[in-house]
């Protein structure tokens, strides 16, 4: 009986591991790739398809990425919305979500319901009042229109995650600061913000990486490149004629990169939340 | 703090109490009336005119988009599309999630550093996506296709993005790719919720393991896998990035989904009226698929042990 169990694991563990080697050698080849073909010198990319490692390093595409493309300008547009967006939508969502856990616990779900609602639209139908009313404010090629629309998908998803993050403070540490004589807002600041502390900056991190990440809108509402966040701005030079895709591979380094790292340090947090904050 | 007219300081506290715990909730309030409730009411009005992205001017045209838009046979392929997309990426996203987290969570080594390697799909830009996919795919110098003739698989370059009878079945696997970790994750983080002393009851009663995998792990977790379905069906419909990027809709309207037949008509023809009532009839359709999930989710919740 106990040898039969010990065979039966054994097995399991030779399929669990090939298996999940092979699918990470699928998960992980594009990125691998972006970066070989990144420093891969132009001839080598074109004459030897397959040929994994490089045989000499180059730094070229990134010099024409910074130079002649000023790919840093789109970077700095794209940090500066990212960065408000979250920001603002984290602010708002961190009151919200409180708000919701501690003062109206029964309108709250309702209103957990309406965001969840709101995570359906599809964001092509979103796009289209969005374009008149940007329009209409005069906020086109403007990052402040574009910050606008990208709270609409932040702070609902934000607050679903908060939450859950919320329900976990004990309300007697909140009671006990509010007998010392702190208001709503002093306990929220100074008590409960500082015991979620970890679970908000994972909320935040996820906030500027789906910020960082978004195309539609942007592709809308931004038409001169200088003003274009990097997915659009990539968008608009593939096919150019500088574009060959070692210059288009590290571009695309410089996009994906800051996203990857960023989700390593919080995958743990966020992982699970979508399914914890559904059922809790 | 008891001291006389506590009654009236009680009551005046109360009424600041509730204002002040109403200030929390505004501002998430505001967000969600003015950026989410009030454009897609004003998208549903546009849907009745004749608005122009050009154009100030427009009038009504009562239901003539959605007449427009329902005859037009190219909006039904992109139904179709769209139903065949969502339907494939969905079954292959859960299954290989699936498998996924039930390796993971049988191993007892490095599940850390798979799991790291495996979510990181999961962090690519829809942007990257298309250009890395492009590259490496690509008919001409990609990897993929030179690897595939080096193998003797194929004798020429398979054409996985153009040819017509591989471009679909391409997107799809690039969608299972980055949409089979956040099915793992979330599987996975589920699965570590079942009491494991329930599997040890059952093996004792002796159970076998595909006996307590049925009996305990399925109702344990079929909740969450339910919720997430719906979820990712939502998404995976409304997807309009990848495709967008990858193929644009072609070859020959191929892989046109609903949400690109409706930029294309919005933008590509300036008609966001019309685009408007693509877009309501994609809203109209994805609550009525909610309300039939929700109402089977309902159902199991109550017969799940939790």
């Amino acid at each position: 009986m106990r040898r039969k169990r010990l065979k039966s694991s054994l097995f399991a563990d030779t399929v669990s591991y090939s298996y999940l080697t092979v699918l990470a050698v699928f998960a992980a080849f594009p990125l691998l790739w972006i970066l070989l073909s990144s420093v891969k010198g132009k001839g080598e990319l074109t004459g030897n398809p397959t040929s994994l490692l490089p045989r000499t390093i180059t730094l070229d595409n990134f010099r024409i990425v910074m130079g002649q493309l000023r790919f840093g300008n789109n970077m700095i547009n794209s940090v500066i919305v990212a960065g408000s967006t979250t920001l603002i939508g984290i602010t708002v969502a961190a009151l919200g979500a409180y708000g919701i856990v501690r003062f109206f616990p029964r309108f709250g779900k309702v209103l957990t319901r309406i965001l969840i609602t709101t995570y359906m639209f599809p964001p092509i139908l979103l796009a289209v009042p969005y374009s008149i009313l940007v329009g209409k404010f005069g906020l086109v090629n403007s990052r402040i229109g574009l910050i606008i629309t990208y709270l609409s998908f932040s702070v609902p998803y934000a607050v679903w995650l908060l939450v859950g993050f919320f329900k976990t403070v004990p309300l007697e540490i909140e009671e006990a600061a509010h007998v010392d004589g702190a208001n709503k807002l002093q306990v929220f600041i100074r008590v409960v913000m500082p015991i979620v502390t970890p679970g908000v900056i994972a909320v935040a991190i996820y906030t500027f990486i789906n910020a960082w990440n978004e195309f539609l809108y942007s592709l809308i509402l931004m038409n001169s490149t200088n003003k274009m966040t990097v997915a659009v701005v990539l968008k608009s030079l593939e096919g150019q004629e500088i574009m060959d895709w070692g210059v288009m591979m590290a571009a695309s380094a410089m996009v994906v990169i800051p996203s990857v790292i960023f989700f390593m340090f919080i995958q743990k947090r966020i992982a699970g939340g979508l399914a914890e904050g559904s059922i809790k | 703090m008891r001291y006389k007219g506590e009654y009236n300081m009680k009551n005046r506290n109360r009424y600041i109490s509730k204002a002040s715990a109403v200030c929390f909730i505004l501002p998430a309030i505001l967000v969600v009336g003015l950026l989410l409730l009030y454009p897609v009411a004003s998208s549903v009005f546009y849907s009745f005119t004749s608005k122009n992205l050009i154009k100030a001017t427009y009038k009504f045209v009562g239901l003539k988009n959605y007449i427009k838009v329902l005859s037009d046979p190219l909006f039904l392929s992109s139904f179709v599309n769209s139903l065949k997309w969502t339907v494939l990426s969905l079954i292959g996203q859960v299954l290989v999630g699936f498998t996924a987290a039930l390796a993971l969570n049988h191993i007892k080594k490095g599940r850390g550093i798979y799991r790291t390697i495996l979510i990181i799909p999961w962090a690519f830009p829809s942007i990257v996506i298309a250009l890395s996919w492009k590259w490496i795919l690509n008919g001409v110098y990609g990897f993929i296709p030179h690897l595939l003739v080096k193998l003797g698989i194929v004798n020429e370059l398979p054409q996985l993005l153009t040819s017509k009878g591989l471009v679909f079945g391409t997107l799809v696997f690039i969608n299972i790719w980055f949409g089979a970790p956040l099915i793992m994750v979330n599987v996975l983080s589920a699965l570590q919720t079942v009491p494991k002393d329930q599997y040890e009851a059952a093996h004792i009663d002796g159970a076998s393991r595909l006996q307590s995998f049925y009996h305990i792990t399925v109702p344990h977790i079929s909740v969450v896998v339910g919720l997430l379905v719906v979820l990712r069906t939502i998404w995976v419909f409304n997807n309009f990035d990848t495709i967008f990027l990858i193929t644009g809709g072609g070859p020959a309207n191929l892989t046109q989904t609903v949400p690109i037949y409706a930029y294309n008509v919005g933008w590509g023809q300036k008609q966001l009226g019309v685009s408007s009532a693509v877009t309501v009839l994609l809203m109209i359709f994805l609550l009525l698929i909610c309300a039939v999930y929700f109402r089977i989710l309902n159902k199991m919740e109550k017969e799940s042990p939790q």
